[in-house]
C-alpha cells in the first residue's frame, strides 16, 4: 500500500517537475534562522511563538512569487487535519479563494478558532463525525493562526497568499518554485511572523533562475 | 517631750538635716518609682496598640492573601485559556475582554446574585495590562467597572510585572472619595514562560474598624500624601497630614509609630506600608489612637503615687521625728551634762586654783617662819644657858632660867613641827618605803614611856606578836608613834593605864593605842585633828596642837590613816592603820 502511494506521488511529482514550455524555474536557497531541534520527518512542523514571533520549527520558509498573474481556473481546496491532538500540517499556505476543511481525526472535541485579523472564525466543538467537515474560505492574505479552545498546545499557520506560486522550502533552507511565467517578478520568502524576506526577480521561459534570499 | 523643753539649737538643725534628707529620699524614691511606671504603662500600652493594629493589619493581610491567592487562581486558568492568547499574541486585543469576561464574570457579579462570591473576592472592575505595562482599553467597560481617565492610568505600571504587585488607586466620583485596593497579576505564558500580560483587578479594599479592637481609633491609607479618612476635614486634616507625612518621612522603615499630639491630646501613630517593593505608588495603613486612656491612667498613676508618697512622707516625718529625738536624746543629755559639767569644772578649777594658791601661800609662809623663828630660838637659849652658868645667880633666878630655857626647847620642837609639815604640804615630802619592825619600835617607844619623867604610876598593857613589819619610813613612822604615845601619857590620869595592841589585819596592820584619863567631849572630837587644836581639858598640859595632825599627815603619807575609836568613860582609844610589809621585802631585809 505505502509502496503504490510513493509510486504515485513520485509520478505527481515527476509530471510537476518536468519544464513545460514557456515556463520558468526559480532555484535557490533561503537564509534560516538555526533550528533547536532535529529535523521533523513527514514534513511535520511544529507552530513555535516566541515573543510573539510565530514561526516553524524545524524552520522552514514559504517561498512566493509575488505578482499578477491570471485567474487558474476553479477555488482550490485544502485540508486541515487535527491529528494526535495536532494540526497537521502545522504550516499551509494557500492562494487567496482557498477552501479549507477542518477534519477531525481525534476520538475527541476539538474547537478549532482563528484570532487573527486575516481570518477571524471559530468553528465550535466537533467530533469526527461532524458532516459536513467545517471548512473556510480563507479570501484576504496574510497570516491565520490556528488555535483550538480545548487543546491549548495545538497551533498552525495559515498563511494565505495572493498568489498561485509557492512552496514550502527544506529544512535546510533549499528550494525550486517551478512552472512560472516570464515576466517580472518579486520573490518573496515567509520565514516567520515578522520576517519576510524579498528579491526581484526576471524570469524567463524555459530557463531556470537561481536565487538566494537572505 | 523633752526635746522640746531643750529647745537647743543643734538639736533643731539635727533634726531638720534629718527631715530633709528623709524628705529628700522619699521624694527621690518617689520620683523614680513614678518615671519607671510611667513609662512601663506608656510602653504596655504602646504595646497594646501596636498589638491592635498589628491584628489589623493580620486580618487586612489575611483578606489580601485570599484575593492574592484566588486572583492567581484566576490568572492561572485565564492564562490556559487559548482563547486569551489567541487574544495577546494574534493581534485581538479587542477580544481579549469578551475571550476573559466568562472566566471573569463572577469576581463582577452583582451582590444580590446567588451564586455571588465572598464579598471580599467580589471586585469593582478588573483591566488587562498589555506586554509593556500599558491599560488596555475594554470593549465595553460596563462589564469590567467604569474608569476615569486618570484612575485609567494610575493603575498602568512601567512594565508588566513579573510578581504580584499590590497597589492602591484614590476614586472621585460625585463629590464623594474612595480607595480602592489594586492587585496586579502577572499572565504568564504557558508555553514560552514569558510575561505577556497583567491583570489587574481592583477590590473595595478591606478596612481596619474599631470591631477588632475595643478601642477607639481612626485609621485610613496614605496615599500620595494624602490620608483616606472623610471624616477628617479642614484644619485637623491638614494638621494629621502633616503629622504623618512628617512621620513616614522620618521613618527609614516601611512601618514604625510616633507620637502626635492632634486636637489638643496625645495620639499614638502607628504606620505600616501596605504593599512594600511594589510598582505601585507606596499606600501606608495608618492608625490613629488616642492615648486619653493612657493619660487617664498615668494620671491615676501620678494620683496613686502622689498620695502614697505623701502617706510615707508622713510617715517619714513621724519616724524621723521619733528617730530624731530618740537620737538626739543621748546628744542633748551629752551637751546638757557636759554644760553642767563645764561649769562645775571651771568652778573646781578656780577654786582649786584659790586653795592650791592659799596652800602655797600657808606652806611658803610656815617654812619661812619656822626657819626665820629656829635661830633666833637657838639664840636665845644659847643666851639663856650662859645666864644660868653664872654663879651670881640666886636659886630662884636659875629656877626662872631653867623654866625659860624649857620653853626655849618647846619653841623649837613647835617650829620643827610647823616646818614637817609645812614640807607635806608643800608635797615636797616623799616616804621612803622599807620594811619597819613596827614590834621593835613599839618597845623602844614604850622604855622611853616609862622613863619619862613626873612617872604617874601608870600601868601599860600590850598585846602585839614580836616581828610585825609595816612598810614605810622608820623616822616618820616613829614621830607618829611618839605623837600617840605622848598623847596617851599627858591626857592619862594619875595611876591610870595605857593600852598598846597592834594585829596584822590582812594586808593592814591596826595598832590601837588607848589611855584612861577624861575623855574628849563629843563636841571637839571632830576637831581634835585640827592645827592647833587643843582639847579644854589640855590648859594645863604641855603641847602645842600640832601633834596629832602631823601623825594623821604623816599615816596617810603612808597610805594608812590615824583615826578616833572611842573616846569615853575614862577611856580614849586611837588607832593607826599602816600597811603590812610584803613578806618577800621582809625576808630580803633580813638576809641583807
Amino acid at each position: 500500500m505505502s509502496r503504490l502511494s510513493s509510486l504515485f506521488f513520485t509520478s505527481l511529482l515527476l509530471l510537476a517537475a518536468s519544464p513545460s514550455r514557456g515556463q520558468a524555474v526559480i532555484e535557490g536557497h533561503v537564509a534560516l534562522p538555526k533550528g533547536h531541534t532535529a529535523p521533523v520527518a513527514n514534513k511535520r512542523y511544529e507552530i513555535v511563538s516566541k515573543a510573539g514571533v510565530i514561526a516553524t520549527n524545524p524552520p522552514v520558509a514559504v517561498v512566493y512569487l509575488e505578482g499578477t498573474f491570471s485567474k487558474t481556473g476553479a477555488p482550490r481546496a485544502e485540508k486541515m487535519m487535527q491529528k494526535d491532538l495536532t494540526f497537521v500540517p502545522g504550516l499551509l499556505p494557500v492562494e487567496v479563494g482557498t477552501r479549507v476543511e477542518f477534519p477531525n481525526l481525534d476520538d475527541t472535541y476539538h474547537n478549532i478558532f482563528s484570532y487573527s485579523p486575516t481570518k477571524r472564525f471559530d468553528l465550535g466543538r466537533y467530533t469526527g463525525q461532524e458532516r459536513p467537515i467545517p471548512s473556510q474560505i480563507f479570501d484576504v492574505p496574510g497570516l491565520v493562526t490556528l488555535r483550538c479552545d480545548i487543546h491549548e498546545h495545538m497551533r498552525a499557520v495559515i498563511l494565505v497568499l495572493a498568489t498561485p506560486h509557492f512552496v514550502i522550502s527544506e529544512t535546510d533552507g533549499r528550494f525550486r518554485l517551478s512552472g512560472l511565467p516570464a515576466g517580472h517578478y518579486t520573490l518573496k520568502a515567509w520565514v516567520n511572523s515578522r520576517t519576510t524576506l524579498a528579491q526581484e526577480v526576471d524570469l524567463t521561459s524555459g530557463a531556470t533562475t537561481s536565487v538566494d534570499l537572505k | 517631750m523633752e526635746l522640746e523643753k531643750l529647745p537647743n539649737a543643734d538639736v533643731r538643725r539635727f533634726r531638720t538635716k534629718l527631715l530633709i534628707a528623709m524628705a529628700l529620699v522619699v521624694a527621690t524614691i518617689t520620683a523614680t518609682g513614678l518615671y519607671y511606671a510611667e513609662r512601663k504603662v506608656a510602653a504596655e500600652t504602646e504595646h497594646d496598640l501596636q498589638r491592635d493594629f498589628q491584628l489589623g493589619l493580620t486580618s487586612l493581610h489575611g483578606v489580601q492573601e485570599v484575593r492574592h491567592a484566588a486572583l492567581a487562581e484566576r490568572c492561572r486558568a485565564l492564562v490556559e485559556r487559548p482563547r486569551i492568547h489567541a487574544a495577546l499574541e494574534d493581534n485581538a486585543l479587542d477580544l481579549l475582554y469578551p475571550s476573559a469576561r466568562d472566566e471573569l464574570r463572577d469576581l463582577m457579579e452583582d451582590n444580590a446574585a446567588p451564586e455571588a462570591p465572598p464579598r471580599i473576592l467580589r471586585a469593582r472592575f478588573y483591566r488587562f495590562l498589555d506586554a509593556k505595562g500599558a491599560v488596555i482599553p475594554p470593549s465595553n467597560a460596563a462589564d469590567v467597572g467604569e474608569l476615569r481617565a486618570e484612575e485609567d492610568a494610575s493603575i498602568a505600571l512601567s512594565h508588566v510585572p513579573e510578581q504580584q504587585q499590590l497597589g492602591y488607586i484614590r476614586h472621585r466620583h460625585e463629590g464623594s472619595e474612595w480607595i480602592d485596593e489594586v492587585i496586579a497579576l502577572p499572565i504568564i505564558s504557558t508555553e514560552t514562560g514569558d510575561v505577556i500580560a497583567a491583570l489587574v483587578v481592583g477590590f473595595k479594599p478591606v478596612e481596619m474598624n474599631g470591631e477588632i479592637s475595643e478601642r477607639e481609633f481612626r485609621s485610613g491609607i496614605w496615599l500620595n500624601s494624602r490620608l483616606q479618612l472623610p471624616a477628617l476635614r479642614g484644619e485637623l486634616r491638614a494638621s494629621v497630614e502633616g503629622a504623618i507625612s512628617a512621620t513616614i518621612a522620618a521613618a527609614s522603615a516601611s512601618s514604625g509609630s510616633a507620637r502626635v499630639s492632634l486636637e489638643n491630646s496625645e495620639q499614638q501613630l502607628f504606620f505600616k506600608r501596605l504593599n512594600p517593593d511594589s510598582l505601585f505608588p507606596p499606600a501606608y495603613e495608618v492608625c490613629l489612637y488616642p492615648l486619653t486612656d493612657l493619660l487617664k491612667r498615668q494620671r491615676a498613676l501620678r494620683w496613686e503615687a502622689g498620695s502614697a508618697s505623701a502617706l510615707l512622707m508622713l510617715g517619714g516625718v513621724m519616724v524621723s521625728r521619733f528617730l530624731a529625738a530618740r537620737l538626739a536624746r543621748p546628744v542633748e543629755q551629752l551637751a546638757v551634762d557636759s554644760e553642767e559639767n563645764r561649769t562645775q569644772r571651771v568652778r573646781a578649777e578656780a577654786a582649786l586654783e584659790i586653795t592650791s594658791e592659799e596652800l602655797q601661800r600657808a606652806a611658803r609662809f610656815s617654812a619661812d617662819a619656822s626657819h626665820q623663828l629656829k635661830t633666833p630660838v637657838t639664840v636665845l637659849r644659847a643666851g639663856l644657858e650662859g645666864l644660868l652658868s653664872r654663879e651670881s645667880l640666886t636659886s630662884e633666878e636659875c629656877n626662872e632660867v631653867s623654866a625659860l630655857i624649857h620653853q626655849t626647847y618647846r619653841l623649837t620642837g613647835i617650829v620643827e613641827d610647823l616646818l614637817l609639815l609645812s614640807r607635806m604640804d608643800a608635797g615636797r615630802l616623799a616616804i621612803e618605803f622599807t620594811p619597819v619592825n613596827l614590834s621593835l619600835l613599839l618597845e623602844a617607844w614604850m622604855d622611853d614611856l616609862s622613863a619619862q619623867p613626873g612617872g604617874r604610876e601608870l600601868a601599860i598593857e600590850t598585846d602585839f606578836p614580836p616581828g610585825l613589819h609595816m612598810a614605810g619610813e622608820k623616822r616618820y613612822a616613829s614621830l607618829i608613834l611618839q605623837n600617840l604615845f605622848e598623847n596617851a601619857r599627858k591626857y592619862n590620869r594619875p595611876g591610870g593605864r595605857i593600852r598598846i595592841a597592834a594585829k596584822a589585819d590582812g594586808e593592814w596592820i591596826s595598832l590601837t593605842i588607848g589611855n584612861t584619863g577624861r575623855s574628849i567631849p563629843v563636841a571637839a572630837q571632830d576637831h581634835i585633828f585640827e592645827r592647833f587644836h587643843r582639847g579644854s581639858i589640855g590648859e594645863n598640859v604641855p603641847g602645842h596642837g600640832l601633834g596629832l595632825n602631823l601623825a594623821r599627815e604623816l599615816a596617810r603619807l603612808h597610805f594608812g590613816d590615824l583615826t578616833l575609836l572611842r573616846s569615853s568613860e575614862d577611856w580614849t582609844e586611837f588607832e593607826v592603820r599602816f600597811r603590812l610589809a610584803q613578806p618577800a621585802e621582809v625576808g630580803r631585809l633580813s638576809v641583807a
